[in-house]
């Protein structure tokens, strides 16, 4: 398996077009929206058109990708060179529903007023609704190839599993009617590889281990949807001279540290040898845990991501999309 | 530059004991993914050992977390557990924790408000019912403060700890019995239940839309439960809002305290202050804030030793260089993104804790934990 940052083993090249739609997924605080916008910036500097659809319109996103705050008005974040670029929008339930009323052949008046008045109690007497809308209106930009690709930011937390699930349980109440083929449809364009794929996010760490290879489970083996590689984000470069103590490294370099540069950099060394102890440890887990492909990505020094840092994050995302490991 | 930065987490004498011994309600609430349960258990076991009968009710706890708690999947988790090997000394308390059980929440409120068995079988044995009680928008949220609520009520706890569903917007929790009495005040909601009715006579605009869009979108079949759903709840509406009303004041007593939880990421500090403005602004009382997940500050390079090693960039030492330089600043960037968090948390007191190198997962993590809290 990938224990070397920012690579990939077993992935197929040009993974990240390799289905229209990529839903990027993970539990809250593993990094998924940033992901997801790496992965939509690495599209796009291979050439792809892609939409970027934020589910629940996390402020910050259109900022990360270069253009103005999404909102529900499709907008063009960024173009790189080469022809690709990256548009945006978000799909509020709301306008999914009008939209879906229209397509259905309701007029505009009638349309306003019940998408506005009704669509809460809806909604309400019809579980899973909204998500399934947003969903439905997916599959129509998908249907009409919209884009090369469309990066789905999905809601995090507990909400992503719901969300895509939203399909499925949703046949469980309606029984007949438009909603149930609308369903259908999100089915089958879900557990449809060539149109549809899953990108999981997870950290380096126990707890979100557990819980990416519980979702990968959730998700690809009962749901059905396939999955792309699995993302480890935020790990440390290695970096073998932590492995020495700072006296034994100055040795190698011919040198004789003080006792406060020496107890200096243990300070340091000492955390990061254990996190990366822990690291090695817990995608070697997931490796045994799930037998696709995992890549990982580096952990960047700065609680606050800018445009730079996504752009490593893309990098490493290409690379490993060239496939330019062939050690593993 | 650093030396005033570095000092903040050794420095911080801040405690939430005050907080866990005069409170009778804790709510911890944060931005997913920064340590809310296994907070809400550590200031759950600093409780009992101040010899206060605690209960903790956790949402959605990790797997190992949920085992120490006694928390398994079966459905008894939804009532309190004790929880082993917290408490010792005769001066202590007990633990207890259990697990949020939306639906049956929302089962045991039906039951409290129905005027009869028949009433409350109406609504309970409802499809429409039995599909959204799990999962009605924001349901999850207004059940752990109803399920506070019963807990509290009961006479039989000291304090209770609810550990609020991870959500993006936070806020929902804060607004929830609102939108409840919102969702009751709908004119769909209102024109279905009032009266005696039939479809045939419901003329209204937005209300016939709303029947022909359930109709058009989901069957007919759905219309009868949904119309019937609305019927049955009707009987109990006052009910309802009488305790959604007492739950929003019960969450702005004196003997309530809001936890905040966050992390030093931009994303989770930026959804933290959102809270912190909203706990404020709605006059929540605010009983700490805990900042978790912080990364060590090393000790700093003498200049001398800058001099020495100035000249290095590979080798082991090289990277033992590189990775104080990027850890240094880290921890540097991360404490200033705590700088307007921390002020706006004003006189409350703020807990900073370091990330360890293992996630807590049994009652011994938790004690230690529970000792930097309190």
């Amino acid at each position: 398996m990938a224990d070397t940052v920012g690579e990939v083993s077993d992935a197929d090249p040009g993974w990240l077009t390799s289905a229209h739609v990529m839903v990027v997924a993970g539990k809250g605080g593993v990094g998924s929206s940033t992901v997801a916008a790496a992965a939509a910036l690495a599209a796009a500097r291979e050439g792809a058109d892609v939409l970027f659809i934020s589910v629940d319109g996390r402020p910050g996103m259109g900022p990360l990708l270069g253009g103005r705050e999404i909102s529900d008005r499709e907008q063009t974040l960024q173009r790189v060179n080469g022809g690709g670029r990256v548009r945006a929008r978000t799909i509020p339930a709301d306008q999914a529903f009008g939209d879906y009323l229209e397509l259905k052949g309701v007029g505009g008046l009638l349309r306003r007023a019940a998408s506005a008045a009704s669509l809460p109690m809806i909604a309400a007497a019809t579980p899973g609704l909204e998500h399934l809308l947003v969903l439905g209106k997916i599959k129509e930009l998908e249907k009409d190839r919209n884009a090369d690709l469309i990066v789905v930011d999905a809601p995090p937390a507990g909400h992503a599993a719901p969300f895509l699930r939203s399909a499925s349980g949703l046949s469980d109440v309606v029984k007949s009617g438009p909603v149930l083929d609308q369903a259908s449809e999100v089915s089958e364009m879900l557990a449809d590889p060539a149109r549809c794929k899953a990108l999981l996010v997870a950290l380096p760490e126990e707890t979100p281990i557990t819980e990416v290879i519980e979702l990968a489970d959730d998700l690809g083996d009962d749901l059905g949807i396939n999955l792309l590689p699995l993302i480890v984000n935020a790990c440390w470069p290695d970096r073998a001279g932590l492995e020495k103590t700072p006296a034994m490294a100055a040795r190698s370099h011919k040198l004789k540290l003080s006792d406060s540069a020496k107890s200096a950099l243990e300070s340091a060394a000492a955390f990061g040898r254990s996190r990366l102890a822990q690291q090695r440890e817990q995608i070697g887990r997931l490796g045994e845990a799930r037998d696709g492909p995992i890549i990982t990505l580096p952990r960047l020094a700065t609680p606050r991501l800018g445009s730079d840092d996504l752009a490593t994050l893309a990098d490493a995302l290409v690379r490993a999309d060239q496939g330019v490991d062939d050690e593993s | 530059m650093s030396r005033d930065q570095r000092s903040d987490v050794e420095k911080s004498v801040a405690s939430l004991d005050e907080v866990i011994r005069s409170s009778e309600l804790i709510l911890t609430c944060g931005p997913g993914g920064v340590g809310k349960t296994t907070t809400a258990a550590a200031l759950g076991v600093a409780a009992a050992r101040a010899g206060r009968k605690t209960v903790v009710v956790t949402v959605d706890p990790a797997r190992r977390l949920a085992d120490a708690l006694g928390l398994d999947d079966g459905a008894a988790s939804d009532e309190p557990h004790r929880v082993k090997g917290v408490t010792k000394r005769t001066t202590d308390g007990e633990l207890w924790a259990l697990m949020l059980d939306a639906e049956q929440t929302f089962d045991r409120l039906v039951r409290e408000q129905s005027g009869s068995r028949k009433q409350a079988d109406a609504v309970l044995n409802n499809p429409v019912y039995q599909a959204i009680s799990g999962s009605l928008s924001g349901a999850q949220e207004y059940m752990a403060v109803e399920r506070l609520h019963q807990l509290h009520v009961s006479g039989d706890w000291d304090l209770v700890i609810v550990d609020t569903p991870p959500s993006r917007h936070a806020i929902d929790l804060l607004e929830a019995p609102d939108r409840l009495v919102g969702f009751l005040s709908h004119p769909v909601y209102r024109t279905l239940t009032v009266g005696q009715r039939t479809f045939a006579k419901i003329t209204d605009a937005a209300s016939s839309m709303f029947l022909w869009a359930v109709k058009r979108l989901a069957g007919p079949q759905i219309v009868e439960d949904t119309v019937e759903f609305f019927r049955s709840l009707a009987n109990i509406e006052g009910g309802l809002r009488q305790r959604a009303k007492q739950v929003s004041e019960l969450l702005r007593g004196d003997d309530t305290a809001f936890v905040v939880v966050s992390s030093p990421r931009a994303e989770a500090v930026g959804e933290a202050e959102h809270l912190l403005d909203a706990i404020a602004d709605k006059k929540f009382p605010l009983g700490g804030l805990v900042v978790n997940l912080i990364h060590p500050m090393p000790e700093p390079l003498t200049d001398d030793d800058e001099d020495l090693l100035a000249g290095i960039d590979d080798g082991p030492l090289g990277d033992q260089l590189d990775w104080h330089r990027e850890l240094t600043s880290l921890a540097i960037a991360e404490r200033q993104e705590l700088v307007e968090l921390e002020r706006l948390a004003g006189d409350a007191p703020v807990i900073e804790l370091p990330l360890l190198d293992v996630d807590i997962h049994d009652v011994p993590g938790l004690v230690g934990l529970a000792a930097r809290l309190v």
